[in-house]
């Protein structure tokens, strides 16, 4: 312990005592460190909007809808594809919508020829959608159980939808649907895992049976949130859960899936600059190697001398390996803070979201240590070689 | 001689042959140091034989390439003979390894050079420090015994002064200082007053002098008389071989 003690403390006062030739030496590592560093944040940093969003919407939502069998138009799901879902144990929570067809949505009467060729969809759907898409309302209220049991004509718009139709918050207003009015009740947030949602039009199932479907309303697609960890098992329960003995197969998707695609970072680039860092730290290590080598010849007799007061040929190696410790661990954390430093500056520039994996810093310190050590150990093999009779030149 | 030793640190090598009378604290036996091979071989020590007792005051002279820099390397534990054996304190360094061989140079001998040879970015005391590491020895007691050495050669209120800051006779003195500080048995000097003015020179030699005791040996290798003179054992060499080893009274030499 005092061993080691001495020995750090004869390389740090070694190198502090060479001001100029330390810094060269702690060139290398700092760069190459800092390449690395930054090369891995900025690129994680590009996409971590994405990165952030995929965490704060989960990646547990599964859209289970029915998939058309023998080409059939406008395949449904079982009446009871909700009860069904919820027997699949790792399920938390469901909603069943209907996409209905063929509905014209206007603002008032009078504007239908501009709004007829731009279709707007609406969908039947259960008091509990809100809740499973995880998304607020911004104004007014969900369809509740009143809705649905009577049937009234209310409608909650998505907030594009809102926009476009210049609806103000609690504003008392109706839209037409197929000639029937029905009242704004309320307006959907942003839904981001299901981005169609901002535009469309949502009313209960026991409206769309009166004023629009023709046979048994049955829903055609249901919202699942899974327990964490749990969503390809889930899924695939799933499908035979709520298609077992039905006319129509289920299909299941994750809805964060594609999202998560997009957040991913581009490895290729990534691996590229990463390598260029490596490169920078080899060539640091190699810068390492040759001044510490031209000190063991300007330090000759400095080592001679050590050799007369008795240092054995370990302790010489052992202490040009120790300034080579410390130079990769002083190189180690200002390459990381540079690092760090060149991904805060350029998030402020373009803007991204500052993203840098915690197991970098460590990881970087430690490269850095790798590094130095290796290149130290020629120089220091060399200085424990030294005679010191050759360098002390007895009169 | 009475230093605090700290248990075990600087342990000394015990004598082989306790019996009967002195024994030496180091013995060269018929050593032969012969550099480069075939035609470009060059014999600089031949069979030389010379045993250095405790008290002695000695010095070695002679003229360039006469050996007594051979000499000094081989004496230092610096360097091994191509022949024959060298015994310090009754052990026999030419069988040791480098780590055994240098534990021995580390306590049994303190080196004076004709260029002082200090380490240029460490001050005063942490030159005399530099003898004492990795000896286990604690921080506090390093810097004790550093002090107490400074002060022995007059320097201890310029401890914290650096060699460029010291004049030549004051850097030797360090020098002095880092030799003496492990209490060695043998006192090497390499033309310790070799870089010095007369002063200086005078100086030096009169610590030296004071540094013999019964216990310990003063070896000075020199090619100037008046350093040589000072001694009262002279041993002089010509051609790598002993050519004289005489004892002069003490009162004679002074």
């Amino acid at each position: 312990m005092k061993r080691l003690r001495e020995l750090v403390g004869v390389a740090l006062t070694g190198l502090f005592a060479r001001k100029v030739r330390t810094a060269l030496l702690l060139l290398g590592p700092t760069i190459g460190v800092a390449a690395i560093i930054a090369a891995v944040g900025l690129t994680d940093s590009a996409k971590g909007d994405l990165k952030r969003k995929v965490a704060e919407l989960g990646t547990n939502l599964i859209e289970a809808s029915a998939a058309s069998a023998f080409g059939s138009q406008d395949p449904v799901l079982p009446e009871d594809a909700v009860e069904r879902a919820r027997t699949v144990t790792t399920v938390d929570s469901v909603s069943a919508v209907l996409e209905l067809s063929n509905i014209v949505v206007t603002p008032y009467e009078e504007a239908s020829e501009k709004f007829e060729t731009v279709p707007v969809p609406v969908l039947a759907a259960d008091v509990l959608l809100p809740g499973v898409l995880e998304v607020p309302l911004v104004s007014g209220r969900w369809l509740n159980d009143f809705d649905e049991q009577i049937g009234t004509r209310g409608a909650v718009i998505g907030i594009g939808l809102a926009r476009e139709f210049e609806y103000l918050p609690g504003e008392v207003r109706s839209i037409v649907l197929n000639g029937h009015d029905y009242a704004v009740v309320g307006v959907l947030s942003a839904v981001e895992l299901e981005p169609a949602f901002d535009n469309a039009v949502f009313i209960s199932f026991q409206a769309a049976d009166e004023d629009f479907v023709a046979a048994d309303v049955m829903p055609n697609k249901l919202y699942v949130r899974a327990q964490d960890g749990t969503e390809d098992e889930t899924a695939e329960a799933l499908k035979v859960a709520v298609g077992l003995g039905g006319p129509t197969e289920v299909q299941t998707e994750l809805k964060s899936e594609a999202l998560e695609l997009a957040s991913q970072s581009d490895r290729q680039l990534q691996l590229i600059v990463v390598s260029m860092g490596l490169l920078a730290i080899i060539v640091g290590g190699i810068g390492i190697a040759n001044v510490m080598s031209i000190s063991v010849i300007q330090r000759s007799s400095e080592i001679g001398i050590r050799r007369a007061l008795g240092h054995t040929r370990g302790t010489i190696a052992l202490q040009f390996i120790f300034e080579a410790i410390v130079v990769g661990v002083l190189g180690g954390i200002l390459g990381v803070g540079l690092g760090v430093l060149s991904i805060g500056v350029g998030v402020a520039i373009a803007g991204w979201v500052f993203t840098l994996q915690p197991v970098l810093v460590p990881a970087g310190i430690v490269l850095a240590v790798v590094i130095s050590v290796l290149a130290g150990m020629y120089p220091a093999v060399r200085a424990a070689r030294l005679e010191p009779l050759e360098t002390l030149r007895l009169g | 001689m009475t230093h605090d030793h700290p248990p075990g640190s600087l342990g000394e090598i015990a004598p082989a042959d306790a019996g009967g009378g002195p024994s030496p604290l180091l013995e060269l036996d018929r050593v032969s140091r012969i550099y480069g091979t075939g035609e470009a071989m060059v014999t600089a020590l031949d069979a030389v034989s010379l045993r250095i007792m405790p008290g002695d005051f000695l010095s070695i002279m002679g003229p360039s390439g006469s050996g007594k820099s051979t000499m000094l390397g081989l004496l230092g534990c610096l360097d091994l003979p191509t022949t024959g054996t060298i015994r310090v304190g009754g052990h026999e360094v030419t069988a040791m390894g480098d780590a055994e061989r240098s534990w021995v140079r580390g306590r049994e001998i303190g080196f004076v050079f004709q260029q002082f040879h200090l380490i240029p970015h460490l001050d005063a005391r942490g030159n005399v420090e530099t003898a004492l590491l990795y000896r286990g020895l604690k921080v506090r007691q390093r810097r004790e015994m550093a002090l107490a050495a400074l002060d022995r050669v007059g320097l201890a209120h310029r401890h914290d002064h650096r060699p460029v800051q010291l004049s030549g006779g004051e850097q030797q003195r360090v020098a002095l200082a880092r030799a003496l500080v492990t209490e060695p048995k043998i006192l090497l000097g390499d033309e310790p007053t070799g870089a010095l003015d007369s002063k200086n020179a005078e100086n030096v030699m009169s610590i030296f002098a004071s540094l013999q005791s019964p216990e310990r040996a003063v070896v000075l290798v020199t090619h100037d008389p008046s350093v040589g003179e000072a001694a009262s054992r002279r041993v002089r060499m010509r051609d790598g071989a002993i050519v004289a080893d005489e004892v002069v009274e003490r009162e004679m030499a002074r």
